[in-house]
């Protein structure tokens, strides 16, 4: 028989039964209840919860880059970026930082390392108010950080800091609310009904569309949501002041306030009030928020 | 000069007609190529992924260049039976240890023009400017640790047997210096003695290389132009463990028995 | 003996190469014992011995590649451990491995930038040594294209390159057919006729017969005999072979 022809049957009988096994063995494997099989995000089904720890690095390295650089390694100092500054400057992420925010380097150890500090990164700047250059007219690079935040979101829909920090950015510094409404709704599809995420819904359809009775029904749903999170704790465990209950304060406070805002803003003094004295329950310095109350009150005596 | 230059054109002409080179040049303008491709929030002015990714990669390939064709200079030359008829021309063993290092390094510059011409008109096309300057600091510095590189592969080339050991062992010291060169010396901080004297005493001896590595950001992010006599300084540097890496080699190779 | 007029091109002189072996002991191999000898102008030297007499170390000596343990080995009055002895020598290896990714023009026109030839002169003599090799027609094609023949022939041209004084030769005959073996003969001829000095190793007794002027034959690192052919063929009344038979110590 000629060795060729023999060549090419065995190829063809190889593929036969590599495509019939394929066949017969799918519907098995479909059968077999894994979250991690199912999944149709990419990441998640080649590394796993691994995907995790990358998706960490990702948001840390738009934080690197919303700093231009100027970013502390593990070997240095950093508890000045425990909370990553692109998340703090957003309003919408509680700030757990204490540390020196300028100088984590700390002075040259040795006459090598006061060399090459010419050659990285030594200043602190943020994007959005001029990077290395000082040029504020350069703020809108702001977007250099997207990327990677985008990144981060595909590994780890889970983290919602992640989408909290993409909408702010989107919506403030490069005026893109729709987009920014795009990616909180992404996020809602894979985290329903995530208070925080219903908090920055809320700020877009209120300070970028304009449309207060739309805002109101999301904050309020964020509200709802916020109660439902924790069912058998009650308000005054979750919102006693404690650090473990700082994180859960915070959403629950913010919410409140941009209620009593959007209320105030439509003229509703009592209801904004409500809210007011609602949020001084839960925030660990009421005084500016009693000065809200007091002038809300001083307006019509 | 002229024996030294004259084995140099051979190993330019080695690498030109190798395709090694292409391989590595095609596969990062590939990669950069989709990456930028990307649509990240409809907005088309995103670049510095882009630009920390192909500077990287422009690293990874160089260094690869530099190695593998460094590594297996003189080993393929013994092996090949080449170098005999080589060194019985009026060519000192010193000539031809720094024409052969001379031919590398010239290759990794050509190379290394050729991937920041890319790097730059990939840049440009969504900045709208050019930091000519900024990338001829970067690519200086780049080209100057690569010579120091070279000069280490081509001292191990003389010191290990066979040219995958020697690449072996130069990579993983490149690596480990691109890594943590910075750091030893806080690493050093946290071992008890005797390690630590060691580990300080290395720190101040390797070739600090990963300074121009870690000068990427500056690159990235668009800082402003280094003061250009810390680059002649840091030139002058990187210069002085090149000429004592190659003197070692020169010393080894010409006690070395060729039969 | 030399011929006293010729000045002489090569001196060999007490010259010994040990090599330590790689035992407990640290003991060493002795591969060429206190060698003395010396190649006149003109002449055609044959290098002789079996294999492991020590010519091929004694010619690693000479072009540099070994060190000497001790004496030294002059050429042209410069000791070879300047490169600058190495001018006006041209060297065949026994094995001829060039430069594949090069061309034989580029290989030449390589070699003799290294001996410093002015570039039009270089242009001529590559014309010249390519034609004697009858590699004109390859002459733009790569080397690993080449037959071992033609190889071969680069080799020959390579060592001619630089119109060398002394022309040192290993084996030239090695794997070459008959016609190939009688073209490197006319060379020599030509050579010597020039009043070119060759010093060869060779197995093939017939053709060292044919063509040397003087041989040496080396046993186990020593000097066994020295002289020209002719004296040496009627001392012992027999053919070189049988001199080299009976030298090396075995006498039929």
């Amino acid at each position: 028989m000629n060795s060729a022809r023999t060549f090419w049957l065995l190829l063809i009988a190889l593929f036969v039964l590599c495509f019939g096994l394929g066949a017969g063995l799918q519907p098995r494997f479909q059968a077999i209840e894994n979250a991690r099989g199912q999944s149709d995000n990419f990441f998640i089904l080649i590394f796993g919860d691994s995907s995790r720890i990358f998706a960490n690095a990702a948001f840390i390295k738009a934080d690197a880059y919303y700093h231009s650089g100027y970013y502390p390694t593990i070997f240095d100092n950093n508890q000045a970026f425990k909370t990553p500054h692109m998340a703090e400057d957003t309003g919408a992420v509680p700030s757990h930082n204490q540390g020196d925010e300028t100088g984590f380097m700390g002075p040259p150890r040795n006459w090598i390392d006061a060399f090459a500090r010419h050659f990285i990164p030594n200043r602190h700047t943020h994007l959005d108010q001029g990077g290395p250059t000082d040029d504020l007219s350069t703020s809108s690079e702001v977007r250099e950080i997207l990327p990677w935040l985008d990144l981060a979101t595909e590994m780890n829909p889970a983290d919602i800091r992640t989408y909290l920090v993409i909408s702010f950015w989107l919506r403030t510094s490069l005026h893109q609310p729709s987009e920014a409404e795009h990616v909180l709704r992404g996020g809602l599809r894979d985290n329903p009904g995530n208070p925080q995420l219903l908090f920055e819904l809320g700020r877009i359809y209120f300070e970028n569309y304009h449309d207060p009775d739309r805002a109101r029904s999301i904050y309020q749903a964020g509200l709802r949501s916020w109660a439902m999170e924790k069912p058998g704790v009650p308000f005054s465990e979750r919102l006693k002041y404690d650090n473990s209950t700082f994180d859960d304060r915070f959403v629950f406070e913010q919410l409140q306030v941009h209620l009593a805002q959007l209320e105030g803003s439509l003229g509703n003094r009592d209801a904004a009030i409500e809210h007011l004295q609602q949020a001084e329950r839960a925030s660990p310095d009421t005084a500016p928020l009693q000065k809200m109350i007091d002038e809300l009150r001083g307006k019509n005596p | 000069m002229n024996k030294i230059f004259a084995v140099a054109g051979v190993v330019i002409k080695e690498l030109y007609r190798r395709k090694d080179f292409y391989v590595l040049f095609v596969l990062t303008i590939i990669i950069c190529l989709i990456m930028g491709s990307m649509n990240v929030f409809n907005d088309r002015e995103i670049i510095r992924y882009v630009k920390e990714i192909c500077l990287l990669l422009i690293w990874i390939s160089s260094l690869i260049i530099a190695i593998t064709t460094t590594a297996r200079q003189i080993p393929a030359e013994r092996e090949q039976r080449t170098l005999l008829p080589l060194l019985a021309k009026p060519l000192s063993r010193t000539e031809l240890v720094v024409g052969k290092f001379l031919g590398c390094w010239i290759v990794c510059g050509l190379a290394l023009v050729c991937f920041y011409a890319f790097f730059g008109v990939l840049a440009a096309s969504r900045e709208h400017h050019w930091p000519l300057l900024n990338y001829a600091q970067a690519a200086f510095l780049h080209w100057m640790a690569l010579g120091v590189v070279i000069a280490l592969a081509l001292l191990g080339s003389l010191v290990f047997a066979a040219p995958s050991s020697n690449a072996t062992i130069c990579f993983s010291i490149v690596a480990a210096i691109l890594c943590l060169g910075r750091y030893l010396d806080k690493l050093a901080l946290a071992t008890p003695e005797p390690i630590r004297s060691i580990v300080y005493s290395l720190y101040f001896s390797i070739p600090h290389f990963e300074i121009p590595f870690d000068m990427r950001n500056l690159i990235i992010h668009d800082w402003p132009l280094i003061d250009w006599k810390f680059i002649w300084l840091l030139g002058l540097y990187l210069l002085a463990y090149i000429a004592f890496f190659l003197t070692a080699a020169c010393l080894i190779f010409r006690r070395k028995a060729l039969n | 003996m030399n011929d006293p007029i010729m000045p002489t091109i090569l001196s060999i002189q007490n010259l010994r190469v040990e090599y330590p072996l790689r035992d407990h002991k640290r003991s060493v191999k002795v591969a060429v014992k206190n060698l003395t000898l010396s190649v006149s102008a003109g002449e055609v030297f044959g290098f002789l011995g079996p294999n492991g007499a020590g010519k091929t170390t004694t010619m690693n000596v000479m072009l540099g590649f070994v060190n000497a343990t001790g004496g030294d080995i002059l050429l042209f009055g410069t000791s070879v451990r300047q490169p600058i002895a190495r001018q006006r020598i041209g060297y065949l290896p026994e094995m001829t491995y060039y430069y594949k990714f090069l061309t034989a023009e580029e290989l030449l026109r390589y070699y003799a930038r290294l001996f410093e030839i002015p570039r039009p002169e270089t242009d001529r003599r590559i014309d010249a040594a390519l034609k004697l090799v009858e590699l004109e027609h390859a002459r733009k094609r790569l080397i690993k294209t080449y037959s071992k023949g033609m190889q071969q022939r680069v080799g020959i041209a390579q060592a001619l390159i630089n119109n060398p004084d002394l022309l040192i030769l290993d084996e030239p005959t090695s794997g070459l057919d008959p016609l190939g073996r009688m073209k490197v003969r006319e060379i020599i001829q030509r050579l010597k006729d020039e009043g070119k000095t060759v010093f060869f190793a060779s197995h093939e007794l017939g053709e060292v017969e044919t063509v040397c002027d003087r041989v040496a034959i080396l046993h186990e690192g020593e000097l066994r005999a020295e002289g020209r052919v002719k004296d040496l063929v009627a001392e012992h009344q027999c053919n070189l072979e049988q001199v080299f038979l009976r030298v090396v110590g075995f006498q039929n």
